[in-house]
């Protein structure tokens, strides 16, 4: 068994009425405990989180509506009951969030009206103005205004005014530096992920030199930006919300490692590799996903990977001297060493893995698989707990005050 | 809607399997956000306008198998986002072994035009020096009314920085409101085919024109190169 492709797991349902009445009184199950945690008082924040995750994620925008605030810790009552006008010419960022704005149609419902689209693009333009006025720290970043329109879409301007605030001084605040530094820092969390999961992968990706631009607008935009249909979109925000704010560079790595046939399969070469990469499939099997996702942070949490991530980084700013650097320290890092051992040690039984599918699976592939097959079969509730748990533990440089 | 993605899958379709040793020509595009890079490269890859064009994020890529004297070419085209702070510490590894920058700017907006400088200099910090072919591209020519940036002043700064002048639209031409008689999507493949035919003659990048002339690459001289068979285009 391996991490590729196995689109049934997940997704079998609605094949037979069976199925269908099961999917639709798990719905109604969802509901009824997703209303149960929102009306006790304190409310379940913990179950909310929970319903987050597991699979459907918030099933409509108007449980998101609801759960949205408790996700990020955004009080209604708080919140002002008028938005104030925003001063737009007197804004250093107004022109690029015009430019932007003007251009995010592919955003919008399809059959939408002009009018009513027009309308909700100076909203857009708004929130995000609004926010940058009130937080002169944050800086706007090409993508963000793909969040925004989520929000918008999902909650109306004034919610997704307060909300996106939240959003932007915690989850998306390494985005929104001077400089973009941190998310480059960000995105190298991605290799060292996918070399846990499946070191031939990595070591194609290296070789083809592809760095991880492909994966910056999966990023910074929590996929809004490549993703075409809206429903998806909101249900990897339920996800995110609940989750800690390096989550979507773990789906990131996921996406990678479920197409781990086509890219072995590419020219070794950068641009074919990024090419392949930066299209996403539209048809993923989100929930499936979602849940290797979830258990990928479990296995190997950020405080682990945060050195390799920082090696990277140096790599990069002396690329020149990077395979020379690389052939140096594979000597003296501990997981490289262990990496070999691995690898050593799997001989060709890795035909007792599966039916033949793959030649040698890393061990740390079956490892994994065991853990997202559990993770699948058993509950998704416990990964997800221990996902929703750990947010509080891993938070090397992000600050995490909010979570309750 | 068109499909700005698909650029790939048009190419690939021009022919069968390249030949195992065809060359690669590797050209970035720069210039400010907005001005239309975006469109032209997709323009060049797909053969047709796109319909919506969204704010690229970090660099997508465009492909397109040329052919030139009967050698087949393929043509790179690495399209970034123009927002600063894309540049400054996301975009440099693509800047790696780049054969070709094209610069673009918008002729109705003249920061544009002003921040060619700093994108120019945005090169040579990514050691891209005056060996490398470059060309200047004056986009939006169909919004002539509009124009910021006069063609003295472009084609003078594109002397100074001795690289070629364009100025053309990466608009469907049905749009454009000006010289109706010229054909802008013409002109976006003559751009990328001037490079490509430099890149691979390694010579000066000078066009064939009465000397003395403006530099200005007029649709009229492109006619004329290609009737002289001077163009090898596949796609035409």
């Amino acid at each position: 068994m391996n991490l590729k492709k196995s689109r049934n797991v997940g997704a079998s349902s609605s094949l037979n009425g069976i199925d269908k009445q099961d999917a639709e009184s798990k719905r109604k199950k969802k509901v009824a405990e997703i209303t149960q945690a929102l009306s006790v008082t304190p409310v379940d924040v913990a179950a909310l989180r929970r319903m987050a995750i597991s699979e459907g994620g918030l099933l409509t925008d108007e449980i998101r509506c609801k759960v949205w605030p408790w996700l990020l810790n955004v009080h209604l009552d708080n919140m002002p009951e008028q938005l104030g006008e925003v001063d737009r010419e007197n804004n250093k960022d107004y022109n690029q969030v015009l430019l932007d704005v003007q251009r995010s149609l592919r955003r919008f419902p399809p059959g939408m009206p002009d009018e009513q689209r027009e309308g909700l693009q100076e909203e857009l333009t708004d929130i995000i103005l609004r926010v940058l006025l009130k937080n002169p720290q944050l800086h706007y970043y090409q993508g963000y205004h793909d969040i925004v329109v989520t929000f918008l879409l999902v909650l109306g301007e004034r919610l997704a005014t307060a909300l996106v605030e939240k959003l932007s001084t915690h989850h998306l605040r390494d985005f929104m530096d001077p400089t973009m530094d941190n998310t480059k820092h960000i995105l190298n969390y991605l290799m060292p992920i996918i070399d846990r999961v499946n070191p031939e992968v990595h070591d194609f990706m290296e070789q083809a030199e592809v760095g991880t631009i492909f994966a910056l607008s999966w990023l910074i935009t929590w996929f809004g930006h490549v993703l075409s249909d809206f429903r998806h979109v909101v249900r990897l925000y339920d996800f995110f919300l609940a989750c800690h704010p390096l989550m979507p560079i773990y789906f990131a790595a996921v996406i990678v490692l479920y197409r781990e046939e086509e890219v072995l399969d590419c020219e070794c070469d950068m641009a074919s590799v990024h090419h392949l990469l930066s299209q996403i499939p539209q048809d993923l099997p989100y929930e499936t996903l979602i849940s290797r996702a979830g258990d990928l942070f479990v296995q190997f949490p950020p405080s682990e990977l945060a050195r390799e991530a920082i090696q990277q980084r140096s790599q990069e700013t002396a690329s020149s001297t990077f395979k020379d650097f690389e052939l140096a320290s594979t000597q003296q890092r501990p997981d490289s060493v262990l990496r070999r051992r691995r690898r050593e040690q799997q001989s060709p039984p890795a035909a007792e893995a599966k039916k033949g599918t793959l030649v040698a699976v890393p061990s740390s592939a079956r490892r994994f698989v065991r853990l997202a097959v559990m993770g699948l079969t058993v509950a998704l509730g416990a990964a997800a707990l221990a996902v929703v748990n750990s947010a509080l533990e891993w938070a090397p440089k992000l600050d995490l005050h909010f979570f309750p | 809607m068109a499909d700005v993605e698909s650029s790939l899958e048009f190419t690939t379709s021009l022919g069968s399997l390249p030949p195992p040793r065809t060359r690669i020509f590797k050209i970035i595009v720069i210039g400010d956000s907005g001005v239309g890079k975006t469109c032209l490269t997709y323009r060049f890859c797909a053969g047709k306008f796109p319909e919506k064009t969204e704010a690229t994020i970090g660099v997508d890529f465009r492909e397109k198998l040329i052919e030139i004297d009967g050698e087949k070419i393929k043509v790179q085209l690495w399209d970034t986002a123009g927002q600063e702070r894309f540049r400054k510490s996301m975009v440099q590894h693509y800047y790696r072994n780049v054969h070709a920058i094209v610069f673009v700017y918008d002729i109705t907006n003249a920061v544009s035009f002003r921040s060619l400088p700093s994108w120019i200099e945005e090169c040579k910090q990514h050691s891209l020096g005056q060996e490398v072919p470059r060309i200047l591209v004056g986009n939006k020519c169909d919004l002539r009314h509009a124009a910021q940036v006069g063609t003295e002043a472009a084609q003078q700064f594109a002397d100074l920085h001795s690289m070629p002048l364009f100025e053309t639209s990466a608009k469907n031409p049905s749009h454009a409101d000006g010289d109706s008689h010229s054909s802008n999507s013409d002109h976006v493949e003559a751009i990328f085919m001037t490079v490509a035919h430099k890149l691979k003659s390694q010579k000066p990048l000078m066009l064939s024109q009465p000397a003395g002339a403006q530099n200005t690459v007029t649709l009229q001289s492109r006619r004329e190169e290609e009737e002289k068979g001077g163009w090898n285009c596949s796609s035409c």
